[in-house]
């Protein structure tokens, strides 16, 4: 009885292991698409509102119930609460608060760790450039995500159920 | 101290601000903050520097002085962060901030087709506080009615002599309503190509300017004295510091809709300002009814006669307060 307990225990646990890669993938998938959807509309809101950072970064973090809204939600906070700290700081604070649950890789969430440093310091047409740099990063990195979310996703999920049932039977 | 005044500070001189006594900063007019020097102060017309313990001293060794960080911090807090959204004042040199308040600033000039592009690494502050004296206008607004109608009115007066600041509460009187005068409230069009009349920060006017006025914040005089003729039916249009010829015209025009005017201009006098090549196809038409003359003689705002179109001087009758309608 106890060995059937420990062998269910351990399918289980592999599995869930398997789905959780696999949850990774697709959520990589669509923080990339909504960070992209998110700096769409910041462009749109420096270049052509002027909106001031602090409005625009509460107007934007409003679209988006995930990381990537709380980030922006989060940034918006400290641009007004904190007193005398330059963007990039404000920005960084509130990168290290949503870092947990970004399922970016390393290299894109240096990106957008970088976009803080030149967010707001320049004029439009600038701003405008730098944004652009990003996105076109993002979209790259996006379809890449999709790429291997398509072949890799079921991958995970399966190998996890498998490798699972293989741990039982060669311990039965 | 002014609180808008206060949050453009970084932390560092907020404190030191704070500690200084109320009465020490009475009848405070600018706060200049240069990068590594001593933070003065011109109180009247008497500069001062702060000290780290929040006194004033004429001793400029003893003053506070900043680093550039702090010139960064605050350039970040008046600008919000946002460099971008100030293009226009920064190629201008100076910016609006919340309370009406101004912030003059210098630095080095980009320049791009031999035009200023904008101001960068920013070296100096200036900020000067925003007093919007009301009822400076009572004692001359009886002058520029003719039979309870406020005639088309030029304000003729040399720079700092309060020429903005009356402008600005003679349209807040009118726009107002007088009940003493009997002159109903007015629609009043306020075309505010410096943002000095309205003090307009993201469009909302920080001045008050009464209940039926409608301000268009940085636009050139001439196209918004027109804007304003087609879009908002004004009885009455105010600009400040006219002076092209495409002002002179839209003045014109406006007279010709019906508008009410008033404006002013640089000048020391009547013949000042005559001769102007610009302006003189307006006083050929006789547009104005009433021309004021400013000075400082006897202070800021001394009003050194109030004539008729033809040039006459108006008999000063005793001014009186004024209620609103």
């Amino acid at each position: 009885m106890l060995k059937w307990i420990g062998a269910f225990c351990i399918v289980l646990a592999c599995t869930l292991t398997g789905f959780h890669f696999a949850r990774r993938l697709s959520d990589r998938t669509a923080q990339l698409r909504s960070l992209l959807m998110c700096f769409q509309m910041l462009e749109t809101e420096i270049t052509y509102g002027s909106t001031p950072l602090e409005t625009a970064f509460a107007k934007i973090s409003r679209q988006d119930p995930g990381p990537i809204g709380r980030l922006f939600a989060a940034c918006s906070h400290y641009l007004h609460h904190l007193d005398g700290v330059t963007t990039f700081e404000c920005w960084q604070k509130a990168m290290n608060e949503v870092t947990p649950s970004l399922a970016l890789k390393k290299s894109e969430q240096e990106w957008l760790r970088h976009v803080g440093k030149t967010i707001g310091t320049s004029d439009r047409e600038d701003q405008r450039k730098h944004i652009r740099l990003l996105m076109t990063h993002l979209e790259k990195a996006e379809q890449e995500a999709r790429d291997e979310q398509q072949k890799h996703e079921k991958m995970y999920k399966t190998l996890g159920v498998l490798s699972g049932l293989i741990i039982v039977i060669l311990m039965l | 101290m002014d609180g808008h005044i206060l949050a453009c500070l970084p932390q560092r001189l907020k404190d030191v601000f704070r500690k200084c006594s109320p009465v020490d900063l009475q009848g405070l007019e600018e706060i200049r903050i240069r990068v590594q020097r001593p933070v003065e102060v011109l109180i009247g017309s008497r500069s001062c520097f702060i000290t780290p313990d929040g006194e004033c001293t004429p001793d400029w060794r003893k003053g506070i002085v900043t680093t550039i960080e702090d010139g960064q911090k605050m350039l970040n807090q008046i600008s919000r962060h946002s460099l971008y959204a100030l293009e226009e004042e920064l190629r201008r040199g100076y910016i609006t901030i919340r309370g009406g308040h101004r912030v003059g600033i210098t630095g080095r000039a980009v320049v791009e087709g031999g035009k200023v592009k904008l101001l960068k690494d920013i070296q100096s502050f200036n900020l000067r506080m925003a007093r919007e004296l009301k009822g400076v206008a009572a004692p001359v607004l009886p002058r520029l009615l003719e039979s309870g109608r406020f005639g088309n009115t030029l304000i003729i007066s040399p720079p700092g002599c309060g020429k903005t600041t009356l402008l600005r509460d003679i349209a807040r009187c009118l726009s107002y309503g007088m009940r003493d005068f009997s002159l109903k409230g007015l629609k009043i069009g306020i075309v505010d190509e410096r943002s000095e009349i309205a003090s307009c920060m993201d469009g909302i006017p920080q001045n008050d300017l009464g209940p039926r006025a409608d301000v268009l914040d940085a636009c050139p005089k001439a196209e918004g004295m027109m804007m304003l003729i087609r879009s908002m039916s004004p009885d009455v249009i105010v600009c400040d510091e006219i002076g092209s010829l495409d002002d002179a015209q839209a003045v014109l025009e406006a007279m010709h809709a019906g508008v009410a005017i008033l404006v002013s201009a640089h000048g020391h006098s009547l013949a000042d300002v005559r001769e102007r090549p610009s302006l003189r196809m307006l006083f050929e038409e006789t547009v104005f009814e009433r021309i004021m003359i400013l000075s400082k003689r006897k202070g800021v705002g001394t009003v050194e006669g109030v004539f008729d179109g033809a040039g006459r001087r108006l008999a000063d009758p005793a001014g009186k307060g004024i209620r609103h309608a």
